[in-house]
């Protein structure tokens, strides 16, 4: 009888657990169920019929040209110009959001008056649309009726012409302008994770600021970099509003960006084959660049 | 105790079911959702979507006499017009969307420029001449149309579309700023334009404003008697010494002589309008289009309308729009029919009435009400030294990535200061990549 009970209790778990664990797989299946859906027909069913589309040509896309879309590419110099031109404005926006959002942070983090009003006004461009922001810049910039040289006149400075000039790095400033808040709040909250007894261990052995800044802050707040970096890059390599609604990729392609290239190729010039070419190969090139990024950051860190 | 207890079966199955019932609900309503997400898109045939009629409009052509007449044909048919508006370019990029997926309109407006032959090309226009054959007569189609209208409907001997509005480029100009600088007349040649827009160029104020838009430079281009498009020769830009010309004549205008403004380097093409309006320039090129935002914007400006300049010829550029069945389209018939009714003398009529909007029909520019309309008089009679640009380029399937080469050679000049001589030479040398010639 003991016996019996004894082998029933050594049993009875395994029994019990099983149809236990069975039924936390189904409510965890059935949680994840509407994401999965979601992702697999919005996310992945659109990614491999992008890929399938990429080894065909024609208007129809239905002329199998292989890897040619591929190959074509990288002879293309239209589709250089645009990667060209988008590596600058990414390098662009990335290093200017970080140096910017950084030097915001290090100001907003003292004690100060109107502080959280100040945090709180720097978010406003983030969390507005960009086609209010791309229209608002265009407005303003516009050489004969923007509002900018209206100011400039009126005080007899002399007027721009930003947009025909200089219209790569107007769409940087731009981007900068609309994304430092959101860097800005990310290296806020890094810097508020940094003991303050590091500091007063800096300033016992006489560190000044900047030694404090580039010894204590600087390397503390790598992972927070590293996010926002990684981030910039895969946002700015897929920029397509900005030129879109601002300069239309001109003046003479100046601000041709990549995506918008690719945007233009498929419904402009409508070869789906070889837009969907490019996408994989900016795909390709970001993550690589997230990749190169993750391990310089790992590396720093350790 | 507490141990046994947990190892009881569940207490609350129903409570299990329910959530999996939940779960199941909104799986098959997000399958549902997703289904209902293409309730923009043109309906399928059978059930309900028999039922309904899907039109592409260019939004700011849903006057209020197209409203009443879709009104009616709904009525007529029983059937729901679902008619959607978009801006050019967005609706450029939905029927080439529309095309891939195979869900298409019933009918669609186009811009003018000949994208039925672009998509007659690819085989995705449906030709019109049987249902020509049929009612061409009737309507007096094509021999009431304007015969160079109809340049960029046809390919390879059939008809793909049927021009609805035609509008032109011709000289606006600001009669008090004539005045005050003592100019009678609005010029009529390049070289009175010249100097009509020295002597009215002072201060913040500008004899002219041109346009960053490359459609903008067809005017000039054709009254030095360039062709955009040889369907003879297959060249592109010719004759090029005459072409040179004429690009360097718009770039001396803001580079050389600065009488006009160097245009805005945005995707906007409204500046000179902007201009016009705030009276900052005297003189702008531009169309019908600018009738409603002119009264809109400034009331009281007094401006007259002149005819297009003259230098080896007295010519403007055809501008407008048309429409066109795609050719998967479920109801052709249904398509023709509201095509007859649009195009119709007293719609026509009622539109032209409404918005000032000019029309193809020679009957139409002949009645003396358009004759005597100031603005629609001069644009009608504008409308005779009218010529297509495009000129049938759509036939080649590579019209869009010629004009986005153009577009860069035009603003490498016009917007960045570039030389005229080495713009023109690049885009011939671009195009000629794509068209062969």
């Amino acid at each position: 009888m003991v016996a019996t009970v004894e082998r029933a209790a050594a049993v009875a778990p395994v029994r019990r657990r099983a149809p236990m664990r069975r039924r936390q797989a189904r409510t965890a299946l059935a949680f994840l169920a509407p994401a999965l859906l979601f992702f697999a027909l919005l996310f992945f069913y659109p990614l491999l019929r992008e890929l399938y589309t990429s080894v065909f040509t024609g208007p129809r896309a239905d002329v199998y040209a292989g890897l040619g879309n591929y190959t074509k590419a990288f002879d293309d110099p239209v589709a250089r110009h645009a990667f060209w031109v988008t590596v600058q404005y990414g390098l662009g926006v990335v290093v200017g959001a970080i140096v910017l959002g950084l030097v915001l942070a290090v100001i907003l983090n003292q004690r100060m008056r109107g502080r959280s009003v100040f945090r709180g006004i720097l978010l406003v461009p983030y969390l507005t649309s960009i086609a209010i922001v791309g229209l608002l810049w265009r407005n303003i910039l516009d050489p004969d009726t923007g509002i900018l040289n209206r100011v400039l006149h009126s005080v007899g400075l002399p007027t721009q012409n930003l947009l025909a000039e200089h219209p790569l790095a107007t769409l940087v400033a731009v981007a900068i302008w609309q994304q430092v808040g959101y860097t800005t709040v990310l290296f806020l909250a890094g810097l508020q994770g940094i003991p303050e007894l590091y500091y007063e261990a800096a300033e016992v052995d006489g560190a000044s600021v900047w030694r404090r800044f580039r010894h204590v802050t600087l390397p503390l707040l790598a992972p927070t970099t590293l996010f926002v970096s990684v981030i910039g890059v895969i946002s700015a390599m897929q920029e397509f509003a900005l030129p879109y609604l601002v300069t239309q990729g001109g003046p003479d392609n100046a601000s041709d960006l990549y995506v918008y290239q690719v945007w233009k190729t498929a419904f402009g010039f409508r070869d789906f084959g070889y837009a969907s070419a490019l996408s994989y190969l900016l795909l390709i090139v970001i993550l690589v660049l997230s990749l190169v990024q993750l391990k310089v950051g790992q590396r720093g860190e350790s | 105790m507490v141990e046994r207890d947990s190892r009881k079966p569940d207490p609350t199955p129903r409570a299990g079911w329910t959530r999996r019932g939940v779960f199941g609900s909104a799986a098959a309503l997000g399958v549902g959702a997703l289904a209902a997400c293409g309730g923009n898109a043109p309906s399928e045939g059978g059930g309900s979507g028999d039922k309904t009629f899907t039109l592409y409009w260019n939004a700011g052509h849903g006057y209020a006499a197209y409203t009443k007449l879709i009104k009616k044909f709904e009525s007529d048919h029983g059937i729901t017009v679902n008619w959607q508006k978009f801006q050019w370019p967005d609706l450029q990029t939905k029927l080439a969307a529309d095309m891939q997926s195979g869900q298409v309109a019933d009918l669609v407006e186009d811009d003018g420029s000949g994208w039925p032959l672009s998509y007659a090309a690819t085989g995705d226009a449906y030709p019109l001449d049987e249902f020509i054959a049929k009612d061409g007569e009737k309507i007096g189609y094509p021999n009431d149309w304007q015969a160079n209208a109809l340049r960029n409907s046809r390919y390879q001997g059939k008809t793909y579309g049927i021009p609805l509005h035609l509008t032109c480029n011709l000289l606006f100009y600001n009669k008090t700023m004539f005045a005050a600088a003592g100019i009678k007349q609005p010029p009529s040649d390049w070289d009175e334009f010249l100097a009509t827009a020295r002597k009215l160029t002072r201060g913040d104020q500008y004899g002219v404003a041109l346009n960053s838009d490359p459609g903008y430079l067809s005017p000039w281009m054709l009254q030095n008697g360039v062709r955009y498009w040889d369907p003879a020769t297959k060249k592109v830009m010719t004759p090029v010494p005459q072409a040179i010309e004429a690009m360097r004549f718009q770039h001396d205008l803001i580079y050389r002589y600065k009488v006009s403004p160097a245009p805005s380097a945005t995707a906007d093409y409204e500046g000179p309008e902007k201009l016009f309006v705030a009276k900052r320039a005297a003189m702008m090129l531009s169309g019908p289009w600018d009738f409603a935002p002119i009264k809109k914007t400034a009331p009281d400006l007094d401006y007259g309308l002149a005819l297009p300049l003259e230098r080896s010829v007295r010519a403007t550029n055809f501008a407008g729009s048309g429409v066109f069945i795609p050719a998967k389209a479920k109801h052709k018939d249904l398509a023709w029919d509201l095509i007859k009714r649009l195009t119709a003398l007293d719609v026509e009529n009622a539109v032209t009435r409404e918005t000032g909007v000019t029309m193809p029909r020679k009957t139409w520019a002949k009645q003396s009400w358009v004759q005597d309309d100031k603005q629609v008089g001069a644009v009608a009679r504008a409308l005779a030294y009218g010529t297509s640009w495009p000129n049938g380029i759509d036939a080649t399937g590579k019209a869009p990535q010629l004009d986005d080469t153009l577009r860069s050679a035009y603003q490498s000049t016009i917007v960045k200061n570039g030389d005229p001589a080495a713009a023109v030479r690049n885009f011939r040398s671009a195009a000629t990549k794509l068209v062969g010639g």
